[in-house]
């Protein structure tokens, strides 16, 4: 059921890299974060700006190569908050304020645009800015299903746009440990481990009267219709029901918000970015239950073991290896920067949408794994369970209409 | 406490304890492997859905048919593909259930919807990208809802098959057809298909689209081009 197209995605991966063609940009707009004309800057918007879309939107507001213009929020008041940051640094009044993304992606004068929705919406937005002609920076957790991640690759392949995942921790909280692996310190790596979640669940939070502040039918977007319920839709960091990232319609819950983070840290830091496991084995000891991803390289990726920390790596530290050389971000200002410096030259940044579904597809399989309570074996090139049709029914979800990728 | 669980379904409702319904998502994974008590259980949930519960009962029983259902359910569900309310769960349920009396009920229902309803069922056949579905989709791409001609346009897209393609070439030129027409030419390319992938992007550059859009055909002309 379903077709994958495992064949049309690896087209899309081979002509891509053989047949770049990039945009002309002045040399002199490289690297210019402070001091670039109008007429060169980047022209951004942002879609979705709540609690990590305002830090976005700081980000790149921040820029002297970015000129912002437009922000999308289905809620009255962070809309018009956003808008008031943007004219107050400006000076002006010219930041137009949709209720409606498509408003915003409609627009030809806009280059870019930053997404920090709800998980839900990831991919729609991310396809649809891409299918316009747009680059995307989008938070993670980047995806909310396995067959999302195979879209979106696809969108950014199609049309030549520079994608970028969004965890700045990556990068920053576990260079410990990556410099650890990467310098080859730890000689030959067998294994890492995280420790994430929980998982998020169902949410069954009583009705409530609808704010007038918000389009309740547009927030909920694809997912199943449910009444309003504050906690329901709340941005607010809790997964254990005090937030929508605590939600199974919304968000993979910890496993996927914080390991994002966690799981991005682990794929770098052992090297399997490219890669995406081939099976995943369900341990249950006396009730603490745990899994091993395999990869095809031999590494493993823990979740939960017992007794092990997180990003705990097993290797032969006694068996030095030579140094690789770690990729870093291109540009000037962290990950944000690196978008920037990417839609400028059209490289791929730090955090490329491969990588981020890739890095996605542990937390995914995990929680599709611990649904099942059994172990599983993932081919990655027909992004399909093997030989599992119950698992490979959680492939994606129906989208309530009109929404459809 | 699965009998008591079902008990609960009768009654259910927003605000009350989800917790009360885990015996139900134990059955499931407790009857992997066992076809009689799957069918079993199966059958039991298929007719909460011919009572008179709540939406939300009735929501939770489409979620566990997502994961369980078979043909056996599909007429139960698709009762409800016309229903303003549950049409979306039920299409929750049949878009993922793999047998051919699904595409039969999204397809029969398409033909019976309008609006935002038919969108739905144009989006699951889609997904589901059975050979089957390529005609009855291509004969929305005219539509006069444009919302369900764009949708049928994307559907063939993500079948994605040499016959969705032919479909595509004769719609109206559009930014939704075009990326539609894409798809369906890296299918064609990936194939082998190279002189039906470069009509096809030969077609879409004919029709004048965004820069962008331009860029992708021209690039996948490219690779039309390039000897392995």
């Amino acid at each position: 059921m379903g077709n994958q197209n495992p064949t049309r995605r690896k087209f899309l991966k081979t002509a891509g890299a053989a047949f770049a063609v990039p945009y002309v940009i002045d040399s002199s707009v490289l690297g210019a974060q402070d001091a670039t004309e109008p007429s060169e800057r980047i022209v951004m918007g942002g879609i979705g700006i709540g609690n990590m879309g305002r830090g976005d939107q700081g980000a790149f507001l921040g820029r002297g190569d970015v000129q912002y213009v437009a922000v999308s929020d289905v809620r009255k008041g962070a809309r018009e908050g956003a808008k008031n940051k943007v004219d107050s640094k400006y000076g002006n009044k010219d930041c137009q304020a949709y209720n409606d993304f498509r408003e915003l992606l409609a627009r030809d004068d806009i280059d870019a645009v930053h997404v920090a929705t709800p998980d839900h919406w990831h991919s729609i937005m991310v396809i649809n800015a891409c299918r316009s002609g747009k680059d995307v920076y989008c938070q993670k957790p980047e995806t909310r299903t396995l067959r999302e991640g195979t879209l979106m690759v696809e969108a950014a392949r199609r049309y030549g746009r520079v994608v970028s995942g969004g965890s700045q921790r990556v990068r920053q909280d576990y260079n410990g440990i990556v410099n650890k692996c990467w310098g080859g310190e730890l000689g030959e790596i067998k294994s890492i481990n995280v420790n994430v979640g929980p998982l998020s669940k169902d949410c069954n939070l009583p009705a409530e009267e609808v704010p007038e502040d918000i389009d309740w039918d547009l927030w909920l977007g694809p997912a199943p219709w449910a009444p309003y319920n504050g906690k329901r839709c709340s941005g607010n960091f809790s997964t254990r029901g005090g937030s929508w990232r605590s939600y199974i319609d919304y968000s993979g819950g910890g496993m996927t918000d914080w390991g994002a983070h966690h799981f991005g840290g682990a794929t770098f830091a052992v090297d399997v970015r490219e890669l995406q496991p081939e099976e995943v084995i369900f341990n249950d000891d006396e009730g603490k239950q745990h899994l091993e991803f395999k990869y095809p390289n031999g590494i493993s990726i823990t979740h939960n073991k017992p007794n092990v920390g997180n990003l705990h790596v097993e290797g032969t530290p006694g068996e030095k290896r030579d140094p690789k050389p770690e990729p870093v971000y291109k540009g000037t200002g962290g990950i944000y920067g690196d978008f920037i410096h990417c839609v400028k030259t059209r490289e791929k940044p730090f955090r490329d949408i491969q990588l981020a579904v890739n890095t996605m597809a542990v937390p995914l399989l995990g929680i599709i794994t611990y649904g099942l309570q059994r172990s599983v074996k993932w081919d990655s090139a027909a992004q399909q369970f093997v030989g599992d049709e119950e698992a490979n029914r959680f492939l994606d979800r129906a989208r309530r209409e009109p929404w459809q990728l | 406490m699965l009998d008591k669980a079902f008990e609960t379904l009768k009654t259910y409702d927003w605000g009350q304890d989800r917790n009360l319904l885990n015996p139900i998502d134990e059955a499931i994974v407790a009857t992997h492997g066992d076809d009689a008590k799957r069918k079993e259980l199966e059958d039991k949930l298929a007719a909460v859905l011919k009572t008179d519960v709540t939406y939300d009962a009735k929501q939770f029983v489409c979620r566990k048919l997502m994961v369980i259902g078979t043909a056996s359910s599909v007429p139960t569900l698709a009762e409800l593909l016309a229903d303003e309310k549950l049409s979306h769960m039920a299409r929750y349920a049949l878009e993922r259930i793999p047998c051919e009396e699904a595409n039969k009920a999204l397809l029969d229902a398409m033909g019976k919807t309008e609006g935002e309803l038919k969108v739905g069922m144009i989006s699951s056949l889609g997904v589901r990208s059975d050979a089957a579905s390529v005609a009855p989709l291509a004969a929305l791409l005219g539509d006069s809802d444009s919302s369900v001609a764009g949708a049928a346009a994307v559907a063939l897209g993500v079948i994605g098959s040499s016959e969705a393609g032919k479909a595509l070439a004769d719609a109206k030129p559009s930014a939704i057809v075009s990326d539609a027409s894409l798809a369906c030419a890296e299918s064609l390319l990936a194939d082998g298909k190279k002189l039906e992938a470069l009509t096809t992007y030969k077609r879409i550059l004919k029709s004048k689209p965004p820069k962008h859009v331009k860029v992708a055909a021209t690039r996948g002309m490219l690779a039309c081009a390039k000897k392995k």
